[in-house]
């Protein structure tokens, strides 16, 4: 297996608040790792830091063997290639589903209209949605709302795609509808890096389990290690406040 | 008293027709000029450039801090003593006023559009690759001037009103032909009734035009 993503001594300080002290990883080509850890941990910062919403203060970030965290790379370039799923979904309001999904791919020049709306539409299709396509954002529940989300950063063909807390926002009932894509879209192969608090999902999906808190790397391995077998104090205590 | 709106009619209402043309006409040209300046103005001010953003902090600072009848007589009177030769008619001053004027506050208002727009629209854009400019112009721009068309539209009626303020550098608009009107008969009451039916209507089309616009957004949302 190549290697996708390589954080080497990741840093990020916020003022005088260190957020992420000194992260650590790699991530393999079509691996599924789940990051999850006390809130204010740092594991949203440290996803944001890898398609730099967040600009990190030291350590380097390599996706394809490309330096993120290099000031003069073209940027808006290197994100084509990284999907992201917001907590809050974050679709444009102001365009209609289709149109959110087909904004990029146009935009960047990367297919004609005609093209962007057939990848849109089999888009659609895999999350179940064909039939919202016309519809507004706020005229969708929140389920639906991230399930376009998801298809909307998939019309791009990105290697990697990251998960901000993608279903903390949602009402439980919805929660299945989300991880359902999500599941699929992992045995698919796709590079994942999920930030989340479903422990479930983290066991049945996730090839590996990153275990963060104050803003470090704490304790990996595969599902049934973190889940099954703890070793470090910190990750046991979490796990029994949350399991 | 005797009130005597035929006598008042027949003298000022070709006035106030002829008035009417001139305010309606400069707040037109000034609302579309004082949009114009206030989005550049807002651009400057959301810049990371500080020059940029002083001056259109002071440009807002300035406008907003001082009266409009103050900088109606700068213009006029001012501006030709400082520089001979500059001697811009009450129609130009009006027009530089207004647009001046109206294009502070519009700055602040597109301003307060563009920040009530959530972060995450354009984190979203960013994180696919969008240019910070793509995202303002796709994105960010056409939602924040829906939300500032409310508090524009309110703009918009401040700038009509304000025109009468320009009857003090001798433009002739409703309220300055208003006064000549009055003296041929003194008549100021029943002159200032029509005067402030003449307002009224004008008011009213723009406020029905704006109702109208907006339940067309909306319904474009519904889809």
């Amino acid at each position: 297996m190549s290697e996708k993503v390589r954080v080497i001594g990741l840093e990020k300080h916020f003022g005088s608040l260190i957020v992420l002290d000194g992260i650590d990883l790699t991530v393999n080509e079509g691996e599924v790792v789940c990051v999850i850890g006390p809130s204010g941990s740092g594991k949203s910062t440290f996803l944001r830091c890898i398609n730099r919403l967040e600009k990190a203060t030291g350590g380097h970030i390599f996706v394809d063997e490309e330096e993120i965290t290099n000031k003069k790379i073209n940027i808006n370039k290197a994100r084509e290639e990284i999907g992201m799923v917001f907590q809050q979904f974050n679709l444009f309001a102001n365009y209609t589903v289709l149109q959110n999904i087909m904004l990029a791919p146009v935009e960047l020049k990367r297919m004609t209209k005609a093209e962007a709306k057939a990848k849109a539409m089999e888009l659609l299709d895999r999350v179940g949605l064909s039939d919202k396509a016309n519809n507004y954002p706020s005229q969708l529940s929140g389920g639906q709302q991230q399930r376009v989300a998801i298809a909307r950063a998939l019309a791009m063909n990105p290697g990697l795609m990251l998960f901000d807390e993608p279903t903390s926002a949602l009402d439980p009932e919805m929660v299945g509808e989300v991880l359902q894509v999500m599941k699929e879209l992992a045995a698919q192969g796709m590079t994942m890096i999920v930030v989340t608090h479903e422990m479930g999902f983290a066991r049945d999906v996730a090839d590996r389990v990153i275990f963060m808190a104050d803003g470090n790397i704490v304790e990996q391995g595969t599902p049934a290690e973190i889940f099954g077998n703890p070793q470090n104090e910190r990750t046991k205590e979490f796990l029994s406040c949350v399991l | 008293m005797n009130l005597n709106f035929t006598r008042v009619l027949n003298d000022t209402l070709p006035l106030l027709l002829e008035g009417t043309k001139t305010t309606i006409g400069i707040a037109l040209i000034s609302i579309f000029a004082g949009l114009l300046v206030g989005f550049v103005s807002c651009l400057m001010g959301m810049s990371k450039n500080p020059v940029l953003k002083s001056i259109s902090k002071a440009y807002v600072w300035i406008i907003r801090g001082t009266p409009m009848i103050v900088q109606a007589f700068f213009v006029f009177y001012a501006i030709p003593q400082f520089f001979p030769g500059v001697t811009p008619s009450p129609y130009v001053s009006g027009f530089v006023t207004l647009t001046l004027n109206a294009g502070a506050y519009l700055s602040e208002i597109i301003r307060g559009g563009i920040q009530a727009v959530p972060v995450g629209q354009t984190e979203a854009a960013r994180s696919l690759g969008l240019s910070a400019f793509k995202t303002k112009i796709k994105v960010v721009l056409p939602q924040a001037f829906k939300i500032a068309i409310p508090s524009m539209v309110n703009q918009f009626i401040i700038t009509v009103k304000d025109t009468s303020i320009l009857s003090v550098i001798s433009l002739n608009e409703i309220v300055n032909n208003a006064k000549k009107g009055i003296g041929m008969n003194y008549r100021f009451f029943e002159t200032y009734i029509v005067v402030a039916i003449f307002y009224l209507v004008i008011i009213s089309a723009l406020m029905i035009l704006s109702m109208y616009i907006e339940k067309r957004m909306n319904n474009e949302r519904k889809g």
